[in-house]
């Protein structure tokens, strides 16, 4: 402790600059896995929250996926004796065209009983008005709303609100507003409640309710009133506790879990470089007070212990910072993320605040207090060894030794066998990640050794281009090895991320566009809702043969797309002619012949499967899948498996005669719509707007509209992956400045001299430079390379773990090539200063240095 | 008799004494008759003194258990055209429907739907069904003065497998013309509703309230029913009582 207060101390009020870098490290870190994993629970947190206020004394919900289901279902659960209450459910998120206000939950009810299941709290004075249901059931533009909703809007009983039907924009009347808190506080309170009835017209439901919310009877008790309902409805049902549909979401969302994760991650390791780095500074700048100390008596274990505990108490500020970072990171993302998500989803939830969880906050500070320890572990040993004699002498301590780099040869070497066997004999995702983690710590323990040959291989470059400070340039990098090691590890890591990340965004980019290319090549796209991924609106059948007769179409396919159960997991079903789908889209599929999987497929006899749902669930040409429809259970051999990104847990393609017969569900998503040649794709689509201009809800968008949403949808989930890039590529140029920065403290007296010998300015900024610019050569070259590497193990893991989604090796040489300008003119820039302090400091004093 | 059915609702049953059965059984063959009609006003009166008014066309072919009976809201504007059908049966709870004009479509109101309040009113969807006799056991409880007339006190249970919302009911029965006067409906021993019956006048020779205070003791609301050219055994049409009908506007 006495140590403590005299020396470290006394080193951080005098380095206040690099202890805020220090501590700004593991504060990043904790601040990006505190307010990642806080905007994931809090957007699931919203979601489970929706479904806990819009369930009330809902005990059993009753579902049968997406598609819903025909009321006369209704009747047989109410006649169960088990059930005490059976309130049916519609519910649509719908735009509400006020600025700022975004979407609205519109949950539909039978207000003639659904006050047993659900209690609406109404504003004083109001009560009259919806207990008395006749009016707002005879009404059908009768809508509750929470007040929430009615103070941001201006509402009040009586008001208008105009909201997007079936029908096109149509206005409801208020005729209650709910009480904050309890139901009214789902979806973040923009929460309306109308007549179920009514929506089925509005949304273009037909004769069907979306689930059943069921009070059991208090005599038999939820678990035997769900097996009895069970029996009763047959497999093609659901009947859960509403809890379940929050595992649903989880489950539906986990790709976005484990891209979080992996940021995560990321982002605590680059916190532990930072302490790494800015310890391992720290520990060259103190060596000769390192020396001393060891010369008066103090032991290793005294010394290591010192900088254990300054990284202790750095990580366990750092980590205080960061978890409030983190809080206001969330706070920050949360509404962006929970829009991102629904629209990805379509689900309905809702996030404006960030729900705080004392766990993860403490476990974010925890493995900040970690990772401080962990960056600093290594310079903390490294400090212990430090022999007082040579601590003394400047640039010994520098040299790595010959039995220093054989030994971390040899274990580099052990490490890359031992990750190519995990890799090679073992398919297991430990032995994959086992192999991932042995692989990068095998590059690391090479890397100094690397760094020194290529700086050797570098010396006659620099000699070439600048005799005399291109030689000192370069002897400066190999005779100091272990100055510049930490930097040029930190650097290679974080391109080898760049080049992962960019290369996997480069091949998803690229296998988007091409099954954009053949999958979705209609001219136009009719559908209910201006988002193509919203479900909350629907056609009926009929809209097709309206679509036919608009001069100018050729071809109108009518497609249906739920989100459907296969075992546990929500995955899409994509219900199409696909007899008709062929002639215009044909996609061969990657195994097994294309002729026979598509004859069979649109005779009803099997489904196409997407390739990540096969590889997601194991499945193969010849296995059967089993769909449990409200109408029966389907069972279907998979033909074959397509490329194709409509889900990341994977689709099922049928024909629609199959889904119409299993599911009793003829209303369609979106028609695909080609033109006769030479038609004029403006003149089609204000043809089909004014054909149901006024009568019906229609969104006409083209094939190049849908394609900027999709890319854009893409571009917002590889958002984060950029940002971690400009982190990555930040932390790798904050590591060059510190090299230089140690570089010229330890060789002022050097530098002193070669001024003292007539050497000018220029020359010492140009050698300061190069040594700069050099050590971006070193980490770029090093950086790509294992870039290569990654990237590999990248692929691989989407592949496996986060989307199924098989990527096309492919090195981004395009990012490479634009990293190598950056790094060098990142390089060279974070050299002017340090340049600037060698050649400005005192002649006098880098002569009497040491 | 009885145009809301509540009153019929509780006449019948197993009796533990023979005189409340045949009392019970005697109210229900007094007001026997085979098609019922009025013009009901409704005022509901809640809690803070709040008034709202509808009204409506009653009409019922049968009588006792095996009745149709259709409800047409005439005002205020914003309900009108609204319909409710009850079909009701000896052996079981009743059918109901209720018609939306502007929708163009029926609901059906479903068994465990049966206890929540009618529309705002006082009223449950219960109160509305005819029951038979038999859905009952009855006992007499003795003799007591309402509103000045001598009355006898009766207590109804619902009988085993029979479902309603409450655990038993107490009527008071005027002794001099076999009517209902008072009905208490309890839910687990405690007092839920009480309906009290006014205005007695003789219709075509049925002794008839034509003036019914529903009041929701839990809620301290009450809701005041008065039957306006109230009429009885007038022609109507089997086929008036159907979903079809309800459907075509009828």
């Amino acid at each position: 402790m006495k140590l403590f207060r005299l020396l470290s101390w006394q080193y951080v009020r005098k380095h206040k600059l690099r202890s805020v870098l220090t501590l700004s490290g593991i504060t990043l870190g904790v601040a990006i896995f505190v307010g990642m994993h806080t905007v994931n629970q809090s957007v699931l947190s919203a979601f489970q929250h929706t479904v806990d206020r819009v369930a009330g004394a809902t005990e059993l919900e009753i579902s049968a996926g997406e598609p819903g289901f025909e009321e006369e279902v209704l009747e047989r659960v109410q006649a169960e004796p088990c059930v005490s209450a059976a309130a049916p459910i519609i519910e649509a998120i719908v735009d509400t065209g006020s600025p700022g206000q975004g979407s609205l939950l519109v949950l539909a009810v039978d207000m003639t009983g659904d006050r047993s299941l659900r209690e609406y709290d109404l504003e004083s004075g109001e009560s009259a008005i919806i207990d008395d249901p006749l009016v707002f059931l005879a009404q059908p533009d009768s809508i509750m709303v929470s007040r929430q909703f009615a103070q941001r809007n201006g509402l009040r009983i009586g008001s208008g609100l105009a909201l997007e039907t079936m029908e096109g924009p149509k206005r409801f009347t208020v005729r209650g507003i709910m009480r904050t808190g309890g139901l009214a506080s789902a979806y973040g309170g923009s929460l309306a409640v109308m007549d179920i009835y009514a929506a089925q017209l509005v949304f273009g439901r037909g004769r069907r309710f979306d689930r059943i919310d069921v009070g059991a009877d208090a005599g038999i008790g939820p678990e035997k009133c769900r097996e009895r309902l069970e029996a009763l409805l047959g497999p093609g049902f659901k009947v859960e506790p509403p809890s379940a549909r929050g595992q649903y979401f989880a489950s539906m969302s986990q790709a976005f879990a484990i891209s979080i994760s992996f940021a995560s991650v990321f982002a605590l390791l680059i916190g532990i470089f930072i302490i790494y780095n800015s310890f391992s500074i720290a520990v060259s700048h103190r060596r000769a007070e390192i020396g001393i100390l060891r010369s008066m008596g103090a032991t290793r274990g005294q010394i290591r212990n010192l900088f254990l505990a300054e990284s202790a108490v750095a990580g366990v500020i750092g980590s205080a910072i960061g978890v409030g970072a983190g809080i206001l990171l969330a706070r920050g993302m949360i509404t962006y993320t929970s829009t991102y998500l629904r629209d990805l989803y379509g689900t309905a939830q809702r996030a404006e605040t960030v729900t705080t969880d004392p766990p993860l906050m403490l476990c974010g500070w925890f493995m900040g207090l970690l990772a401080s320890l962990a960056g600093g572990w290594l310079p903390a040993r490294s400090a212990s060894r430090v022999d007082p004699v040579k601590a003394l002498q400047k640039g010994k301590y520098q040299l790595l030794s010959a039995g220093e780099n054989r030994a971390r040869r040899l274990a580099a070497f052990a490490l890359g066998c031992i990750s190519a066997a995990c890799l090679l004999l073992s398919s297991s995702p430990w032995a994959f990640y086992t192999g991932y983690v042995l692989a990068v710590l095998a590059a690391l323990l090479l890397s100094p050794a690397l760094a020194l040959w290529l700086a050797r291989a570098l010396r006659p470059v620099l000699r070439w281009l600048r005799p005399v400070e291109g030689a000192l340039a370069a002897d400066s990098l190999i005779q100091a090895p272990r100055r510049t090691s930490a930097t040029v590890a930190a650097l290679m890591l974080s391109l080898a991320l760049a080049v992962g990340f960019a290369g996997v965004a480069r091949a998803s980019y690229r296998s988007i566009h091409g099954w954009i290319d053949v999958a979705l090549n209609p001219d136009l796209f009719v559908t209910a809702s201006p988002r193509i991924t919203a479900r909350s609106f629907r056609f009926e059948p009929e809209v097709e043969t309206r679509l036919r007769a608009v001069a100018g179409v050729r071809e109108v396919q009518a497609v249906r797309t739920p989100r459907v159960l296969l075992g546990d997991t929500p995955v899409l079903l994509v219900a199409v002619d696909i007899g008709r789908l062929i002639r215009t889209s044909r996609r061969e599929p990657l195994e097994g012949d294309g002729d026979t999987a598509y004859r069979l497929a649109a005779e009803g006899k099997g489904a196409i499967i997407s390739d990540n749902l096969a590889l997601l669930r194991g499945l193969k040409k010849g296995d059967t899948i089993e769909l449990a429809a409200p109408l029966g259970v389907l069972r279907l051999p998979v033909l074959g498996s397509l490329v194709e990104y409509s889900d990341q847990q994977g689709s099922i393609l049928i024909d629609r005669s199959l889904y119409t017969r299993y599911w009793g569900d003829t209303s369609v998503n979106t028609f695909r719509v080609y033109l006769e040649p030479g038609a004029a794709e403006a003149a089609v689509r204000q043809s089909i707007l004014e054909g149901f201009a006024g009568e019906r809800r229609v969104f006409v968008l083209t094939n190049r509209e849908v394609r900027s949403y999709i890319l854009d949808l893409t571009d917002q989930w590889f958002g984060l992956t950029y940002v971690q890039l400009a982190v990555a590529v930040l932390v790798a140029i904050l590591g060059i400045v510190n090299t230089l920065t140690v570089s010229i403290i330890d060789r002022r007296r050097e530098l002193g001299v070669l001024q003292a010998v007539g050497a000018v300015r220029r020359q010492i900024r140009n050698t300061i430079w190069l040594e700069a610019v050099s050590i971006g050569v070193v980490g770029l070259l090093l950086g790509l390379a294992l870039g290569a590497l990654n990237l590999y193990f990248s692929v691989e893991m989407v592949r496996q773990d986060i989307a199924g989604i098989r990527l096309t090796y492919a090195y981004p040489w395009l990012t490479a090539a634009v990293l190598i300008p950056v790094i060098l003119g990142a390089a060279w820039l974070s050299a002017l200063g340090p340049a600037e302090s060698a050649v400005r400091g005192s002649l006098s004093e880098a002569l009497e240095y040491e | 008799m009885n145009k809301f059915g509540i009153v019929l609702a509780l006449s019948a049953g197993l009796i533990q004494a023979q005189d409340a059965r045949e009392i019970v059984t005697e109210v229900q063959r007094r007001a026997r008759a085979e098609s019922q009609r009025y013009e009901g006003s409704l005022r509901v009166i809640d809690s803070g003194g709040r008034v709202t008014d509808k009204s409506w066309q009653y009409d019922r072919l049968g009588s006792h258990g095996n009745s149709k009976a259709i409800l047409r809201f005439t005002s205020p504007p914003e309900v009108r055209g609204v319909k409710l059908l009850v079909l009701n049966h000896p052996d079981r709870a009743s059918d109901q429907w209720m018609w939306t004009p502007a929708l163009a479509r029926e609901r059906r109101i479903a068994l465990q739907d049966r206890s929540t309040r009618f529309f705002g009113t006082d009223f449950s969807f219960e109160d509305l069904e005819e029951r038979d006799v038999e859905h009952y056991d009855y006992r007499l409880l003795g003799q007591e003065t309402l509103e000045g007339h001598l009355c006898w006190r009766l207590e109804a249970r619902p009988r085993k497998g029979k479902s309603s919302q409450y655990t038993r009911s107490l009527l008071w029965v005027r002794q001099d013309i076999y009517v209902f006067v008072q009905v208490e409906n309890f839910v687990d021993n405690q007092l839920a509703r009480r309906l009290k019956y006014g205005d007695f006048e003789r219709v075509a020779g049925i002794w008839t309230g034509r003036r019914l205070e529903m009041h929701d003791v839990r809620r301290n609301s009450r809701t005041i029913l008065t039957f306006d050219k109230l009429d009885y055994n007038l022609p109507m049409q089997e086929e008036t009582f159907t979903l079809q009908a309800l459907r075509r506007g009828l």
